[in-house]
């Protein structure tokens, strides 16, 4: 559903992304995992079409991104780490403008919206500002808007930032339903347990480059310890001797 | 439910128009009062530009076919002036509206046809960057017409005219804009703005240097206008949009139609349109990706400010609060690029003082240009009320989010608003200043208003930045998202009336006393002792209102800072 093959980015002489390739199958919720700086959200702005790659291919749902932007962003939706929302709006109108941006009309999308806030549970504030909203509800209505459209894949950048343990338990969810029908989910995160607890396959990324592919078993054998936590493997993997001089200077 | 068809181009104005309904059925406090400043004093203001050129436009209709002749020539260099104002602003407007406005993230991710997002950015630039225009030549155009009692087709040709003279300018700063933003990185945007910034200033002077308005004061007869009319006539004249544009509306008030003009002005904004509608299908994205990369802007450490502030005796506390806040001044471009601007219509203002050749008119004697100094310490007062709303005011709302490192930290809240203040004080007092010394200097007024007025400004200068610290500590909002929209908050124009009054006061309070000064002396009279003490108790007072408007005004922020939950 998302393919995406030597994706290089460069800034200057400085390579953020280099030579990332990765797939995610329908149905699949691939984790995306590897420290501060390493490219998580270059690659996936890259994907969502915000970003455009020094080199390599990014198809989805078999259209290419750079020679059938339209077709393949249709098949996309996306929640950014930082959301934009029109903060003058209320929230029933930003997912029905949100809705028309990909070509939903007619009297079904009012339904569709109350459903979906009804899903995230914001069907009492369709009304109100999104101004007037704390950072959870905000983020909740990012996710109304991504997946209103019925997207075949979704891209998250960070889903669980500023979510109260309900709101968490709720996306994980609706992530799974939606895995369930079919939908393709790469979600990159920092919460290892969230990853642990959801994700199919699980992909590494180092300094631009991914160092570990699998799933959490197949991880846990890679770093030499089946029985290891996601987090020990996560450090073995990325150099988790930081670790041990924070423990000597502390 | 599935649209055939994908959103056509207006769809995506959407969220203007309803954010725009929105505001406008949720009041907020202190709308009632923006919306009756604002609307006062843009009714006067449109009724004094109405007002003005229709006496004008009537007083020309007396001398025949040489009033026509300067009316043409005074549409066409209207025009012109708009034409360098447009592009400059279509340039700067489209840097956000392309690239930086926050909504693009959500748009360039959707599914939209690159044409279709063009064209509702096009309109939104357009939009931004011509209305002042449109509200300016509104009551001029108006006035034209009923002067000269025009055909109503005036009035349409009007408005069909303005169409294509304002998108062909901003179209031009726009392509600009695509050029730029693909040939430097994006994380230049500071070095482009700056240079954007400089080249309007200088485009200013040259225009008014190129016009030479001090000839108009010169002038003793029409001939000598009708000359300064000519002047401005160059072989590209005719080549431009402005003239163009004039010459439309100028035949279209007879009641003719000047079909070539009109038609070169719609051609030409419908095929620069198109010309840069290809130019963004073929390098918008790059230049989107671009600015997206922004986030890692070159800096300066300005070391220079550390040296600085290590020499000032204060705490260190206040010492670290100052150098944070001109840190973060000096490197957000947004906010010194407008204090260039300002400074750069503070040149013009000077260069009009230095130009005004004031002696070869027989009847401006010495008071009038002493009255000229107190018309200066009046737009000194209104400089100071602009600067002061828009970079002081805004100073505390300017923590937004980050004030509670300053709450929790173990200063005083005191500490923190008068390290404000001093910020603030800083470049106001030295705009000032440099402009009432300056403007006086060029003017020749009187020794003894020459040495008052720097005096008047340091203790106006003090009152307004105090004043403006207190309130924006009163009424702060730190959910703003930019410093604009702090000063165009309840609290900025309740601070915009206050100051208009403090700076009304001082004027009348130093004016009438200096005023006497001046009469005696020139009369050779000896001041009665009366007089020296009304002179005395004005002085007083203008002294007395300046230090309570200033101590008051930080009493009250300390205090609400205090009482902020």
């Amino acid at each position: 559903m998302i393919a995406v093959h030597d994706l290089v980015k460069k800034y200057g002489t400085f390579t953020a992304v280099n030579g990332v390739s990765l797939e995610v199958r329908p149905g699949e919720i691939h984790g995306f995992l590897g420290p501060n700086g390493a490219g998580k959200t270059t690659t996936i702005r890259m994907i969502a079409g915000l970003l455009k790659p020094t080199s390599g291919r990014i198809v989805v749902n078999g259209h290419d991104l750079a020679s059938e932007p339209e077709r393949a962003k249709a098949s996309l939706g996306f929640i950014p780490d930082r959301p934009f929302l029109y903060e003058k709006l209320t929230a029933g109108e930003f997912l029905r403008f949100h809705g028309g941006l990909y070509g939903l009309e007619g009297p079904a999308v009012a339904e569709t919206v109350r459903e979906m806030l009804a899903l995230f549970e914001l069907a009492r504030w369709e009304n109100e500002l999104v101004e007037s909203f704390s950072h959870g509800m905000k983020q909740r209505l990012v996710m109304c808007a991504a997946f209103l459209h019925r997207p075949a894949a979704v891209l998250v950048d960070e889903p669980m930032v500023g979510l109260d343990p309900r709101g968490a338990r709720l996306i994980k969810d609706v992530f799974r339903r939606m895995s369930g029908r079919g939908v393709s989910i790469l979600m990159s995160t920092h919460t290892l347990e969230v990853a642990q607890e959801m994700c199919d396959r699980i992909s590494i990324i180092l300094q631009g480059r991914i160092i570990a592919r699998g799933t959490v078993p197949e991880l846990r054998a890679m770093s030499g310890n089946p029985d290891d936590q996601l987090t020990n493997v996560f450090l073995k993997l990325t150099g988790g001797s930081a670790l041990q001089e924070i423990d000597e200077i502390v | 439910m599935k649209s055939s068809s994908p959103v056509p181009f207006p769809y995506l104005l959407l969220p203007s128009i309803w954010a725009s309904r929105n505001r406008a059925q949720r009041r907020e406090r202190g709308d009632v009062l923006r919306a009756l400043t604002f609307g006062g004093i843009g009714l006067a203001v449109g009724l004094a530009i109405f007002g003005g050129t229709f006496w004008l436009t009537w007083q020309l209709a007396d001398f025949g076919e040489l009033g026509d002749y300067l009316l043409r020539a005074g549409l066409s260099w209207l025009f012109l002036t708009f034409l360098s104002f447009l592009a400059f602003s279509g340039l700067v407007t489209a840097l956000s509206t392309f690239f930086l406005s926050a909504d693009l993230r959500l748009l360039v991710a959707a599914p939209i046809a690159s044409r279709r997002l063009f064209y509702a950015r096009l309109i939104r630039t357009v939009g931004h960057a011509a209305w002042m225009v449109v509200v300016f030549l509104a009551p001029v155009l108006l006035a034209i017409g009923i002067a000269r009692c025009a055909p109503y087709s005036f009035y349409a040709i009007a408005m069909l005219t303005i169409v294509p003279f304002t998108v062909i300018p901003v179209v031009v700063g726009t392509a600009v804009t695509f050029a730029l933003v693909n040939i430097f990185p994006a994380r230049r945007a500071r070095d482009f703005l700056m240079v954007t910034g400089l080249l309007f200033a200088a485009s200013m002077v040259i225009l008014v240097r190129y016009i030479r308005p001090e000839r108009l004061v010169r002038v003793e007869s029409l001939p000598d206008i009708t000359a300064f009319f000519a002047s401005l006539q160059s072989p590209i004249t005719p080549w431009l949009p402005s003239f163009w544009a004039g010459e439309t509306l100028f035949a279209s008030l007879h009641g003719g139609r000047d079909v070539v003009h009109f038609a070169a002005l719609w051609t030409t904004a419908m095929s620069l349109t198109l010309l840069l509608a290809a130019a963004h299908e073929r390098w918008y994205f790059s230049g989107f990706s671009n600015a997206q990369e922004a986030r890692k802007a070159r800096f300066t450490k300005l070391r220079g400010l550390e040296r600085l502030a290590s020499g000032l005796p204060i705490s260190a506390v206040r010492r670290h609060l100052l150098l944070k806040d001109a840190k973060v001044f000096f490197r957000d471009v947004s906010q010194w690029s407008q204090l260039l601007l300002l400074v750069a219509l503070m040149l013009l203002y000077l260069y009009n003082f230095r130009v005004l050749d004031l002696d070869r008119i027989p009847y401006m004697s010495g008071v009038i240009k002493n009255v000229y100094a107190f018309v200066n310490l009046g737009m000194t007062g209104l400089v100071m009320s602009t600067v002061a709303v828009r970079f002081v005011f805004p100073s505390v709302s300017s923590e937004g989010a980050a004030f509670w490192i300053v709450r929790s930290a173990p200063i005083g809240l005191d500490d923190f608003l008068w390290s404000k203040f001093w910020i603030g004080l800083a470049p106001v007092l030295v705009l000032t200043e440099a402009l009432t010394i300056t403007g006086n200097y060029l003017l020749g007024v009187d020794r003894f208003l020459a040495s008052i007025a720097p005096v008047v400004v340091l203790f106006m200068s003090f009152a307004l930045v105090g004043l403006a610290t207190g309130l924006g500590a009163r009424y702060p909002r730190f959910a703003a998202d930019n410093a604009s929209q702090v000063a165009g908050s309840y609290g900025g124009i309740a601070f915009m009336v206050m100051a208009v009054l403090f700076v009304l006061i001082i004027v009348a309070l130093v004016g009438w006393p200096s005023s006497v000064y001046l009469l005696n002396r020139m009369r050779s009279l000896p001041m009665a002792a009366s007089q020296r003490f009304e002179m005395s108790v004005c002085f007083l007072s203008a002294a007395a209102i300046s230090v309570a408007t200033w101590w008051i005004g930080m009493r009250t922020g300390v205090r609400a800072l205090e009482r902020l939950e």
